[in-house]
């Protein structure tokens, strides 16, 4: 299994929900998990994460075991049995 | 140290943090909607010496969140009313203030235990890491809307903030922030900062993420 933590407005617009376990797939990537993730929820979320270009948003971070997936190989970056995927919208003032 | 001023506060935390606190520096910047409210809860807690750095003068928009500026501030420098107030709150605090904008080339001064970063864009928050020693503790605040973040890294041993935030850019425009989720992140950041200058921070590498629309605290580990 994956687990899928959201924060932020990401979970405001899932009625509350705080994670999501998804069943692990061989092969599996961020890319691959977001699509299977947002295939599950009726509200679309993944349009906040990434553009129709495939481009990741700014606005949010996608952190796979605690990096940011921008470090790793962005949506490409494979994802294994048990991971912890992390979307996290930063508050941006201060 | 006053007689009476602490005595409720070391009624819950004892004389050993009290005198922690005391002893201490820290570095604020940013004096806006969470750097305003954190070095007066500090300077109330008692706090040793504070820096603040902020070149901002204080604008009829800033009322509504920034809690030690009034309408007879506006036009005026940000760090210098915020002097003037904190000394009337705290005489015992010691205030030195730095009227100019975080970037690239700024230099923590030594005294400086923890670094407190209340800033509102991400590019100054990143220099401003970049200014930390290593070995030096940094504890981030940001606020947007309803919800805001804690966290607090240590240079050196912790992920840089420039490498959690990697691909974040500052929205365009004036970000929309309420008039209380400023005090709330404020507090939660004076929270961990009484907790780090005691010796027990429990932010280290750990987001503190509060929601006030769904009224949610939670971590996420970095």
């Amino acid at each position: 299994m994956v687990l899928v933590q959201l924060y932020g407005t990401l979970r405001l617009m899932l009625a509350g929900k705080a994670s999501v376990e998804l069943p692990w797939c061989e092969g599996d990537t961020v890319g691959s998990l977001l699509e299977r993730f947002q295939a599950g929820e009726r509200i679309p979320v993944t349009h906040k994460l990434i553009d129709g270009s495939k481009a990741l948003h700014t606005g949010t971070i996608i952190l796979l075991n605690r990096r940011n997936v921008l470090h790793l190989q962005k949506l490409d970056t494979p994802v294994n049995d048990g991971d912890v995927l992390a979307l996290f919208p930063p508050g941006a003032g201060g | 140290m006053a007689a009476d001023r602490y005595d409720r506060q070391r009624l819950f935390w004892g004389d050993e943090k009290q005198q922690r606190i005391a002893a201490a520096t820290i570095l604020v910047a940013g004096v806006g909607g969470l750097g305003a409210t954190v070095c007066q809860i500090m300077a109330r807690a008692g706090i040793g010496r504070m820096h603040l750095v902020d070149r901002g003068r204080v604008e009829l928009s800033d009322l509504h969140r920034q809690s030690l500026y009034a309408e007879c501030d506006i036009g005026k420098s940000k760090v210098e009313v915020a002097r003037e107030r904190l000394r009337a709150i705290n005489s015992e605090a010691g205030v030195v203030v730095q009227e100019t904008a975080i970037g690239k080339g700024f230099t923590v001064p030594g005294d400086v235990q923890v670094v407190v970063d209340c800033l509102d864009n991400y590019e100054s928050r990143f220099d401003l890491y970049a200014a930390v020693p290593d070995g030096g503790l940094f504890v981030h605040g940001g606020v947007q809307g309803d919800r805001g973040q804690v966290l607090t890294l240590v240079k050196g041993a912790s992920q840089p903030l420039q490498e959690i935030y990697a691909g974040s850019s500052q929205p365009e425009g004036a970000i929309e922030v309420s008039p209380y989720s400023v005090f709330v992140v404020a507090g939660l950041i004076c929270n961990e900062l009484c907790d780090l200058l005691a010796g027990s921070p429990r932010l280290v590498n750990r987001f503190l993420v509060v929601d006030l629309t769904i009224h949610t605290l939670s971590y996420l580990d970095v």
